[in-house]
């Protein structure tokens, strides 16, 4: 689940999850959702990702979506779901298919992820995580 | 709302005080911060944090002078947009945030010989449809060039030369852009095979958001003596470019913070706010930066004329004339994203200085060499972009603006969220209503119609008002568009 949050020149995402993992794959979700304007994406193509956690949490968030957002760049790829692990290191798994602007919609071009007001919490309930895009 | 302290300085200035110690209480800032604004602006500019930033920035080591905003200050990453700060050269920091992630994103005036009664609506539109399919804009708007690796590498070292000698633009084109379309401090080697993939997909692309490619008229001319020298008259069509460097200027804006926030730690340097991350000038982290930004500018200024390339030849095509008796010369270019090391006074002394520009364009006056010979008794053409509905200018570069280390605003700035407008408004209305106005547009989306609208931007008129009362830079002309082609 995730949800969208905005200010006047900016847009962001809350993005939840009863593990790190699951929140993680919901800010992906998120990303692509506020990309696409929320068409469906199907599961045609699956990337692999690995990333290096040598920094905190927060950091390791900007680097996935913004591995994600070079993907979308270079390959012109949407992704609907994911399969994160993360360990020592970050493993996922990203399901999607070639963007086509009549299937998915249009929302806004992302520039880049950033650190203003990023957090990735832990709650009762499991984790939180906040994050806003350079748009 | 902003609630610190303000001390009105002029009709045009307000000062924090150095003694502001933060919201937090703890702020340490080494010089006083100056926003330019009129009275109405002011509370406008209170209402975000915009002004906390401008205090932040006054805290980093070896900034000299002032923490200036302009007046279309805004709140942004760290650095607020519409800031600058200079900091010493050889004791000072450099820092991503005050130079933002579409790394010289700036904006191209080119003139031409036709005047308003060469042309009609029909004209305009055959221009503008023409435009949009030989200038790829739009989300992930992908190259119709296609570039080895090799030449990615030859594009971030050499800029616009780059095009020039590949058959993209006129010889002299390079003399009208700001450092003449080139850093030569660039170095290929420091950017990342992310960032130069990006490029790659997107060389010689506007883009989507507020980017745009606009067909103009000239409505009104303020300074007769500056206009005639820049070639510009009442009645004129010209045509305006803004965008910047695109995937490419993004990642290695990304791929840098996460170096400098690293390097902000290692070198013990104290931040009021992490994303003001730097590093010293004269650190391994700080020069990589600047040669990696620089490679990202000559990306942007190799973009701006690829489109340049693309625009004359629209017009070729429509008109059946060639674009050299049309008059396309390039009038200027300049970039309001960057940092560049740059030769001021301070406090009576020369001092070699990193100027940061976030959203602030440089504006020099006669008495500096860097601009086109021509241009030398008026100043350097300084272009500020409106939004689609409304009005452009051009204005003039003075020596007043040594005060801002020859700076100026850069546009207007958002007051409405791109979602708000998109609930407010309909594209295809919106259109319409340009329609009415004599505008013809053609995005790449409806959508990005709604969200661009005119009215969720402020008014870049009373912005200009400001800065031609400070006299940071003074008003010459003011365009408005007949044709939008919208990313």
């Amino acid at each position: 689940m995730f949800k969208i949050i905005e200010h006047t020149a900016d847009i962001g995402i809350e993005a939840y999850g009863s593990t790190i993992e699951e929140a993680f794959e919901n800010a992906g979700k998120g990303m692509f959702f506020i990309m696409t304007n929320g068409g469906k994406i199907e599961s045609k193509v699956v990337k692999q990702i690995e990333l290096p956690f040598d920094m905190d949490e927060e950091q390791l968030l900007v680097d996935w979506l913004s591995e994600l957002l070079y993907i979308h760049d270079v390959d012109h790829l949407v992704f609907g779901e994911f399969d994160v692990k993360i360990n020592k290191k970050l493993i996922a798994k990203a399901y999607g298919e070639e963007y086509n602007i009549k299937k998915h919609g249009y929302g806004m071009e992302i520039k880049a992820v950033t650190y203003h007001m990023l957090e990735v919490k832990r709650n009762k309930k499991g984790y939180v995580i906040r994050v806003l895009f350079d748009i | 709302m902003w609630n610190g302290p303000l001390e009105k300085i002029d009709e045009y200035r307000y000062m924090i005080p150095k003694t502001y110690k933060g919201i937090k209480g703890n702020l340490k800032m080494k010089v006083p911060a100056v926003i330019y604004a009129n009275e109405k602006m002011i509370e406008a500019i209170k209402k975000d944090n915009a002004p906390e930033q401008a205090a932040n920035v006054a805290t980093l080591p070896g900034i000299v002078g002032k923490s200036l905003a302009m007046p279309d200050i805004h709140w942004g990453y760290g650095f607020p947009i519409g800031g600058v700060a200079a900091t010493d050269a050889n004791e000072g920091v450099i820092s991503p945030g005050g130079v933002g992630f579409d790394i010289n994103c700036g904006v191209r005036l080119v003139r031409t010989n036709l005047k308003m009664d060469d042309i009609n609506g029909q004209i305009i539109k055959n221009l503008v449809d023409e435009l949009f399919k030989n200038v790829p804009s739009g989300v992930g708007s992908k190259a119709r060039i296609r570039l080895s690796m090799q030449q990615i590498n030859e594009v971030l070292d050499m800029g616009a030369k780059w095009a020039i000698e590949n058959g993209y633009g006129w010889d002299e084109d390079l003399e009208y852009l700001e450092e003449n379309g080139h850093l030569e401090s660039a170095d290929s080697s420091l950017v990342s095979d992310k960032a130069k993939k990006r490029g790659k997909e997107q060389v010689g692309s506007l883009g989507a958001g507020n980017h745009f490619l606009e067909i103009q008229r000239v409505a009104e001319v303020f300074d007769e003596e500056a206009a005639k020298v820049y070639g510009i008259e009442k009645d004129q069509i010209v045509v305006m470019i803004h965008t910047g460097s695109r995937g490419c200027g993004h990642q290695i804006c990304t791929d840098y913070l996460r170096v400098l926030e690293q390097a902000t730690l290692k070198y013990n340097i104290q931040l009021p706010d992490r994303q003001l991350a730097c590093a010293p000038v004269n650190s391994k982290e700080g020069e990589s930066y600047l040669k990696a930004m620089a490679s990202a500018a000559n990306f942007a200024w190799t973009n701006r004329q690829l489109i340049v390339h693309w625009v004359r030849q629209s017009f070729e095509n429509v008109l059946h004339e060639n674009a050299h008796d049309l008059g396309m010369h390039i009038v200027y270019d300049v970039c309001h994203n960057i940092a560049k090391i740059e030769e001021h006074v301070v406090d009576g002394k020369k001092m070699k200085l990193v100027v940061h520009r976030k959203g602030a364009t440089r504006a020099f006056g006669p008495s500096r060499k860097e601009m086109p010979l021509k241009y030398r008794k008026i100043g350097q053409p300084v272009l500020i972009p409106g939004d689609m509905g409304t009005a452009s200018f051009l204005l003039k570069g003075t020596d007043a603006s040594e005060e801002t280390f020859g700076s100026t605003c850069h546009g207007a700035g958002r007051v409405m969220s791109r979602s708000e407008a998109k609930r407010r408004w309909n594209g295809r209305e919106i259109a319409k209503m340009l329609e009415r106005k004599g505008i013809y547009a053609h995005p790449a989306s409806w959508t990005v119609m709604a969200e661009e609208s005119p009215d969720a931007y402020k008014d870049v008129g009373n912005v200009v008002e400001v800065t031609h009362g400070a006299g940071i830079s003074t008003k010459v002309a003011k365009m408005v568009p007949l044709g939008v082609v919208k990313g």
